[in-house]
């Protein structure tokens, strides 16, 4: 099943982009909040209504306090906010504060121009390794291959006997 | 050659069929089905279909290959982990636990650590269990034949990352035993992608030793099937029966009708899949002992380049306190979005922190637990519960301080510790004082990759779930090969325990073939 942001939990996400990414995330702000889609598709069901219920939670809980609902936030207010829930009315605001923090984090790291920004450049760091193997160790690899298909039985000559 | 296909990226064996490939209900036959396609059903796998017998492995993951595997972190996980990588252990505190969900299994997404059982664990699982034939002695062919068939060996020297030589330097200051870690690989170039597919077919996870093995031995292999129950005839075990859901949103029911079931699902699967399919333990033991080997990570802050994501993963551990439950410290380099998610810092801070990705040495630490938890299925669905022991909770406190007078030993300049509202850290003096105060046990940031234990191998059927061998007590050809059957945690990585156990159930099976095959 393909996964969809509900329009409330994309408009709090979107509120929550530089909330929780640094300042230099900001203009990949799509980017991250699709790729957290990707990672909600693949959590257990139960869990998917979970977070769609916390963030209905998360953005009318602001009401009270802002008059406003929590997607409308900005700056110190949407930082406030998102703070108070960090410390916790309860332990399931906390969890859910921490778990957007960190599934949010992970999307915003996953973008290139993030990874680039940290110097973290896995993709060339592959190719380079992966020629190496094949073919400093070529006569190696070639050899655990055959290996792995070389008759080796684990008991002699207990071919099939059974009917 | 079926293994260059899986190493460069051929075309998919013949013998390997996917969703694409079932297109309504299938009823199959064969001597053995095993489900699960991991460290401990591959092994069963290779070994029955060598010996001429019929073997179908299922496999709820999908079937990827070498070339599938990509710098991409988040897809990797999506694809290969259980549930995205967020399976929780309900408790104090919630512990999230990966499981691979791939053809290969957990060996897919491991770091590869490869060592034998310690003679100390064996020794306990003598007297507590009964397993008097488990010994040092008697598993030597199967660790042997194992090491062989996955490549177990040292890392080649220029493999290894500065993180490593840093972690090394450390407990070299210290004077403290350094192991050079023991891996399934064949000429590691250090990629540091272990957990998320090895992109180079270095490391010799199932999916290119066993599985190759067991399809050059004419085992068949379907991907994408998920097992509800096994299916049985009074008491003995007469297969399984699971469903495949086609891209098109179909499901067709898959019947395998064996003789002999082979359950490799892992310790939380396991357990799930026999109360599913009704079946019971006289000990009362199914589900219930769940071992989980704790481990916490700190991040090191050094002034100079570490890049440690160019090396290779833990190529050494540091085994001083695993008399002390203390298992091993090791560097264990995260990729920049992993490192990312498992610190409490957002927004600016977040950004600060993460600009210093390079300079930074990921460190973990493994405790042997001395608590137990369970699993109960709610929902058809397994729930791992487990509350982290105040003794083990203070061992990693201890373990904490230790680890960092070694990174600090090793020239770090902060230290930033795995729970919520920790100060950073500047120095061993400082690690003490903080360390040395009571830390509530529901802040600390833990996880786990190996869970056991939960049907426990034993000689005594009022007290474990299954035989010395692995069949469940009071259930006619039903063999469960996972870490499941651990009478307790196994202190080192698990994987070639499992793998050696598998192996030699196996032999125990072609020896008794009239029993289980007849």
């Amino acid at each position: 099943m393909t996964y969809h942001h509900t329009p409330t939990t994309r408009a709090v996400l979107d509120s929550l982009v530089p909330v929780i990414c640094p300042p230099e995330a900001v203009p990949y702000r799509d980017a991250i909040v699709a790729d957290m889609a990707l990672q909600f598709e693949v959590v257990p069901p139960i869990v998917q209504r979970a977070l769609g219920l916390g963030f209905v939670t998360y953005d009318l809980g602001a009401l009270p306090r802002y008059f406003k609902r929590a997607r409308a936030l900005q700056g110190d207010q949407a930082e406030a906010y998102f703070h108070s829930w960090e410390e916790g009315f309860t332990p399931l605001h906390v969890q859910f504060a921490r778990v957007i923090n960190q599934l949010m984090s992970l999307s915003c790291y996953e973008q290139p121009a993030m990874m680039e920004r940290v110097g973290y450049r896995p993709a060339a760091w592959i190719e380079k390794v992966t020629k190496k193997r094949l073919t400093v160790f070529a006569d190696d690899v070639r050899k655990q291959d055959a290996q792995i298909l070389a008759p080796d039985p684990l008991r002699p000559a207990m071919k099939k006997e059974v009917a | 050659m079926a293994t260059a296909a899986l190493h460069e990226g051929g075309s998919r064996p013949s013998n390997v069929f996917t969703r694409h490939d079932l297109k309504g209900d299938t009823v199959l036959d064969c001597d053995v089905v095993i489900v699960g396609s991991g460290a401990g059903g591959a092994p069963v796998a290779a070994e029955l279909a060598e010996a001429g017998y019929d073997v179908i492995v299922l496999e709820e993951g999908s079937y990827y290959q070498t070339r599938d595997f990509t710098a991409n972190t988040s897809q990797m996980v999506r694809q290969l982990y259980r549930d995205g990588g967020a399976s929780i252990a309900i408790g104090n505190p919630p512990i999230m636990f990966q499981e691979g969900r791939a053809v290969g299994g957990s060996t897919v997404i491991n770091g590869g650590m490869s060592w034998r059982t310690p003679e100390n664990i064996l020794a306990r699982w003598r007297d507590e269990a009964g397993l008097d034939d488990l010994t040092a002695h008697s598993l030597e062919p199967y660790f042997e034949r194992v090491e062989k068939r996955i490549h177990v060996a040292p890392m080649d020297h220029d493999a290894i990352g500065r993180d490593n030589w840093l972690l090394k330097k450390g407990a070299d200051a210290k004077g403290w035993e350094t192991l050079g870690n023991l891996r399934n690989q064949a000429h590691c170039v250090g990629s540091n992608r272990c957990a998320f597919g090895c992109p180079t077919g270095a490391k010799q996870s199932a999916l290119v030793s066993y599985i190759p093995r067991a399809l050059h031995f004419g085992a068949r292999v379907y991907a994408d099937v998920s097992v509800q129950r096994i299916t049985m005839h009074g008491k003995r075990a007469t297969g399984v029966i699971g469903s495949v859901r086609t891209d098109d949103g179909a499901k067709h029911e898959i019947v395998v009708r064996a003789k002999l079931v082979v359950s490799s699902c892992g310790a939380i699967q396991t357990p799930a899949l026999l109360a599913r399919s009704g079946l019971t333990s006289r000990s009362g033991m199914l589900g219930q002992n769940l071992s989980l080997h704790p481990n916490v990570k700190v991040v090191a802050l050094f002034d100079e380049d570490v890049s440690g994501w160019q090396g290779a993963h833990q190529a050494f551990q540091v085994r001083e306190f695993a008399d002390e439950g203390l298992g091993c410290f090791a560097a264990v380099n995260l990729p920049a979005s992993i490192v990312a998610m498992s610190v409490p810092h957002r927004g600016k801070q977040l950004g600060q922190f993460m600009d210093q990705y390079n300079q930074m040495v990921v460190a973990g630490l493994l405790c042997e637990d001395t608590t137990t938890g369970h699993v109960k299925v709610i929902n058809g669905r397994p729930q791992a519960f487990y509350n982290l022991a105040e003794h083990d909770a203070h061992n990693i406190q201890r373990g904490l301080v230790l680890l960092a007078e070694l990174l600090f030993a090793a020239g770090a300049k902060r230290l930033l510790l795995p729970f919520h509202h920790a100060q950073e850290l500047t120095s061993a003096d400082e690690a003490h004082r903080v360390l040395s105060a009571p830390i509530p046990t529901k802040g600390w940031e833990v996880v786990t990759v190996h869970m056991m234990g939960t049907a426990k191998m034993g000689s005594d059927r009022t007290t474990a779930v299954t035989d010395g061998y692995g069949f469940m007590h009071d259930v006619d050809r039903l063999l469960i090969s996972d870490a499941s059957v651990f009478p307790s945690p196994c202190r080192v990585n698990p994987m070639e325990t499992i793998m050696a156990l598998a192996t030699r159930s196996a032999g125990h099976i072609i020896d008794n073939a009239r029993r289980y095959l007849g």
